[in-house]
């Protein structure tokens, strides 16, 4: 196995110049974040001095990624990141706290409330009574915030029960990760219209895990590297079939195409990798093929659309905004950084403040935008945006699954 | 006009003038070290930092290897502040010759070296980063040795017994009267002043420049200056020094040293010790050899290229070069030449330098009378910093930065860095980002008395001398050192033309190797300094 691309090795690459610190939403909100520049490349040589020292502040970066979006010599900062925090956890797995294990661990929760009767009504209710109570800040969840709720019905559940159209020649593999099946199922159901519209029949497969990113900023590399195998044997299963896998969650699209790879630097992930679509990076292709259903809106309802983090990290520009313009939807890119929640790292008490610090740009252009709706590919940013502006959120593949119905 | 006086005066601050200092003042003897520049300006600083175990003479020269192996053990013991107490690695790559494999063997054997021979698969797990080429492996007791902190402590060592040093001072001549050596003249390389230093032994350790020196008495003593270049990599490529498994040639080992890795060396005679030059050519050469054992060599940045020169003595009728002996020589010239007063020593290797200045006393003290022992292999450098010191200062130090500190410091400056870091919290500021120095060591190394530019302090404290090679912390540092300097250097009188020189120092590694991933930094640096900070005063 030989790949160029080792994020340890990337630290090689890196000229100190400092733009990694100015772009950092952590370092500008948390003066006790000592920013990736230093937090990453430059410690990274230093490691051999003392096994035992740790940098303290690393439990700060949130993995967002806006350092490697930023840094010209493709050093991948935030990874090197995450394999420093990984290594610490396992030589002091005890200092893993009762929040990390909950927040990283969210799918056996999920799948846990699914096997028990009337497990996730009570399960809500719980919550509510739980936050109402303050147990939440007990274990080390921001206390101020609402967890996202379970859905009575996963989207495995309500796939099972979509009828698609007979004779659909073309087929896709989904990825729905958790957010979307467990939280937020109807998101898929919009993905099942759209690429059925568009003459794809959507395939789901059983085996598919986590995709492992709330793992890997939690520091259990190990577990995440176990869920990374299986999914990535998985993709290529379908690779082979010319099945294309594709993913609504931007976290997740990043995790499959990228963030394996530069983590666990394996040939077949890399693999894998060339097989995986974020959902509206595989319409635009079609657009571009002149393959896409054509249609056009028209009403002058206004959108404003926020990119995630983990959406401009994969380097494709913003294909969701630039389609749905095209198809006329009145929408605009807020253009305000990041939202401050990064996934599971603004659930965390001590990490609500400098969250809610980041987001507060956004948040800003949001009220001040006069948007009737937010639109954003990613599922805990909508959490974030309906918590810092009482905004209504929306994915823009629900969008255009709306368009569609016109 | 005569200023001073001590009974012996060392000339040379390299390894073996600092250990011959050492070893005089543990003996009670008086003596004096002087260095014309800053502390380890010659072969000491700008070599290869491996600390031998012997094996890389196991075939040629049985002699060598087992002082080696000695002094290894002993300094593993003794400089448990300069050395890196790492272990090293002979691989033998497809198309080396494999019956070099059993003659080294047994030489090892012969010489007291312990080899053991690991499988394949057992050094790619150790060394992951090594040549899938591999054929055989073998792990020997290499070592690491930092020259700088090495040479400090020695001289520190000597001053708790009475010895004396002092940088910046250059012999001129050397007075002759009635067939004895009375004095020595020197100048003051920072305020230019000559004065006399009167001494009943002087000794000649000045490495390269022994012939000079010699010179300077009117004798003839043949030092041929070997010219070897190295090539600095801006990471650790392995944890172990890993030597080529066969005869000794250009290119053949890395040494790992602290958040870097060494590669050299070549062997070029030069006439002059202060050709320091390197080029392309050499570079090309040793990392042609280099990918032999680490195929990705070529993916790895370059810091910067040195280079340094042995002191290879030259009987007279031999040849230089690598097939010189790597021995050392102590001439008495009252014997060889009928000068009293004044002895040499020459050759050798950094790994033997405590046995040399051993052999070397043991001649010289009876001259003055002194039946001392050498006790140089009984006592430690340095204390070193209580692991409790350590443990409180690390609320204070950037993480990664205390151990490093505290083998630099020692344990009468560890304490005073750590009081001001506590006590103002604005020298926490980390200087020099790439090898994690902080605002208050540099502020305690410029209050030296032998600090005068921020070249002085870069080698006590390894500011400027990793992945930027002083981009930061030139600008950062400059302005503070040079408030606190006692004298500053000529030509460094200000923290601007202190930072300018700081930084031309720096570039003269790098040129060489203006490529890739360097070039990138370099332009870097130059679009920070000639253009936003406008440095060097260009107009349109
Ligand atoms: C490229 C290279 C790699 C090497 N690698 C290794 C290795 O890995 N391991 C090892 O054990 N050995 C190694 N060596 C050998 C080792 O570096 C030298 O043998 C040793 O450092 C010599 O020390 P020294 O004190 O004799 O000379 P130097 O360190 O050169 O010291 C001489 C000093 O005398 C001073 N001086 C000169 N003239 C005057 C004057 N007129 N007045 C005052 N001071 C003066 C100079 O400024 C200089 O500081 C290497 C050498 C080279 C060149
Ligand atoms: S991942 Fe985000 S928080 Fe972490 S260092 Fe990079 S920019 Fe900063
Ligand atoms: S942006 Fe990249 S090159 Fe610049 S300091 Fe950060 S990691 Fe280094």
């Amino acid at each position: 196995m030989e790949l160029e691309e080792r994020a340890r090795d990337s630290a090689d690459n890196c000229i100190a110049c400092t733009s990694c610190v100015a772009v950092c939403p952590v370092t500008k909100a948390n003066p006790d974040y000592r920013g990736p520049k230093l937090v990453g490349p430059a410690h990274n040589r230093m490691h051999f001095s003392d096994e035992s020292d740790y940098e303290d502040s690393l439990k700060l970066c949130s993995n967002c990624k806006n350092c490697d979006i930023t840094c010209p010599n493709g050093v991948s900062v935030a990874t090197l990141n995450m394999l420093e925090r990984a290594k610490y956890y396992k030589a002091h797995p005890e200092k893993h706290t009762q929040a990390d294990q909950m927040l990283s661990h969210n799918f056996q929760m999920a799948d846990m409330l699914k096997s028990i009767p009337f497990g996730r009504s009570c399960a809500n209710l719980g919550m509510s009574i739980g936050e109402a109570m303050g147990m939440m800040g007990a274990m080390g969840i921001a206390p101020q915030r609402k967890s996202p709720r379970f859905a009575t019905k996963y989207f495995r559940e309500l796939y099972k029960e979509i009828k698609q159209p007979e004779g659909l020649t073309k087929e896709v593999l989904f990825f729905p990760g958790c957010f979307i099946d467990v939280n937020d199922p109807e998101v898929g159901v919009a993905f099942v219209k759209v690429m059925n519209a568009n003459g794809y029949k959507v395939l789901m497969d059983d085996r598919f895990k986590c995709c492992g990113s709330p793992l890997v900023v939690g520091g259990y590399l190990d577990e995440a590297r176990s869920h990374a195998d299986s999914n990535v044997a998985v993709i290529n299963e379908y690779a082979a079939k010319n099945i294309p896998v594709i993913a609504c969650c931007t976290s997740c699209s990043l995790m499959l195409k990228a963030e394996y790879t530069e983590l666990f630097a394996q040939e077949e992930m890399a693999q894998a990798a060339k097989n995986v679509y974020d959902a509206f990076e595989f319409l635009t292709i079609l657009a571009d093929q002149g393959e896409l259903k054509k249609v056009q809106v028209s009403s002058d309802k206004k959108f404003i659309y926020h990119a995630p983090c983990h959406l401009r990290a994969q380097g494709m520009g913003m294909p969701a905004v630039d389609l749905l313009k095209e198809i006329g939807v009145n929408i605009d890119s807020a253009d305000a950084g990041c939202c401050g929640m990064s996934g599971s790292y603004g659930f965390h008490k001590e990490n609500y403040e400098t969250s809610m610090k980041i987001g507060s740009e956004l948040f800003d252009k949001i009220n001040a935008s006069g948007a009737h709706k937010v639109v954003c590919d990613c599922g805990t940013c909508r959490e974030q945006i309906k918590h810092g502006t009482n905004a209504k959120t929306t994915h823009p593949i629900q969008v255009l699954a709306k368009a569609y119905e016109q | 006009m005569v200023k001073d006086k001590a009974t012996v005066v060392v000339v040379g601050g390299g390894a073996t003038g600092v250990g011959i200092l050492r070893d005089l003042s543990m003996r009670g003897i008086d003596a004096l070290l002087i260095e014309k520049l800053d502390m380890v300006n010659g072969a000491s600083s700008r070599y290869h930092g491996l600390l031998h175990s012997g094996a890389r003479y196991a075939v040629r020269d049985q002699e060598a290897a087992k002082e080696c192996i000695e002094e290894n053990t002993i300094l593993r013991r003794i400089g448990k502040s300069c050395v890196e107490a790492i272990s090293g690695m002979f691989v033998q790559v497809e198309g080396d010759d494999p019956d070099f494999v059993d003659p080294w063997v047994k030489g090892c054997a012969e010489s007291g070296i312990k080899t053991r021979e690991m499988s394949k698969e057992e050094a790619l797990r150790l060394e992951p980063n090594l040549s899938r080429k591999l054929v055989r492996a073998f792990e020997v007791p290499d070592g690491a040795i930092d020259g700088f902190r090495m040479s400090w402590q020695n001289v520190l060592s000597a001053a708790r017994y009475g010895g004396r040093y002092k940088t910046y001072t250059e012999l001129i001549k050397i007075n002759v009267e009635g067939g004895a050596v009375k004095s020595i003249t020197v100048r003051d390389n920072v305020t230019k002043e000559e004065y006399d230093i009167e001494c009943e032994i002087l000794v000649n350790a000045a490495g390269p420049w022994a012939g000079k020196v010699a010179q300077m008495a009117g004798l003839d003593c043949s030092v041929s200056p070997s010219k070897g270049t190295l090539i600095a990599f801006n990471q650790r490529i392995s944890n172990r020094v890993v030597n080529r498994l066969r005869k000794p040639s250009n290119g053949d080992i890395f040494v790992p040293h602290g958040s870097i890795t060494i590669l050299g060396t070549s062997s070029i005679t030069i006439p002059d010790p202060e050709d320091t030059s390197t080029s392309w050519d050499e570079v090309e050469e040793l990392m042609k050899t280099g990918e032999g054992v680490f195929e990705h060599l070529r993916d790895y940045r370059i810091l910067r290229v040195f280079a340094g020169s042995r002191p290879l003595y030259v009987p007279k009728g031999a040849d230089g070069g690598r097939n010189a002996s790597r021995g050392f020589v102590t001439l008495d010239h009252e014997k060889e030449d009928g000068l009293k007063g004044m002895m040499t020593i020459c050759g050798g290797k950094f790994t033997t330098y405590r046995l040399m200045a051993e052999k070397f006393c043991d001649v010289l003290a009876p001259k003055l009378g002194n039946t001392a022992k050498c006790r140089t292999a009984e006592e430690d450098l340095v204390p070193a910093v209580s692991e409790a010191d350590k443990k409180a200062a690390r609320q204070y130090f950037p993480s990664y930065g205390v151990n490093l500190a505290a083998t630099r410091l020692g344990t009468d400056k560890f304490p005073e860095v750590v009081k001001t870091l506590k006590e103002n919290p604005e020298t926490r500021e980390v200087l020099c980002e790439c090898e994690n120095v902080t605002m208050a060591e540099v502020m305690r190394i410029a209050q030296e008395p032998t600090s005068h530019s921020v070249a002085d302090v870069r080698r006590r404290t390894r500011l400027g001398m990793g992945t930027c090679q002083g981009n930061y912390c030139a600008i950062r540092s400059a302005a503070i050192a040079n408030k606190l300097f006692k004298d500053k250097l000529e030509g460094c009188g200000d923290s601007l033309s202190d930072m300018k020189n700081f930084l031309q120092a720096r570039w003269k590694g790098i040129t060489p190797v203006m490529a890739g991933k360097t070039l990138r930094e370099a332009e870097m640096t130059r679009g920070m300094y000639e253009v936003l900070f406008n440095v060097n005063g260009g107009r349109r």
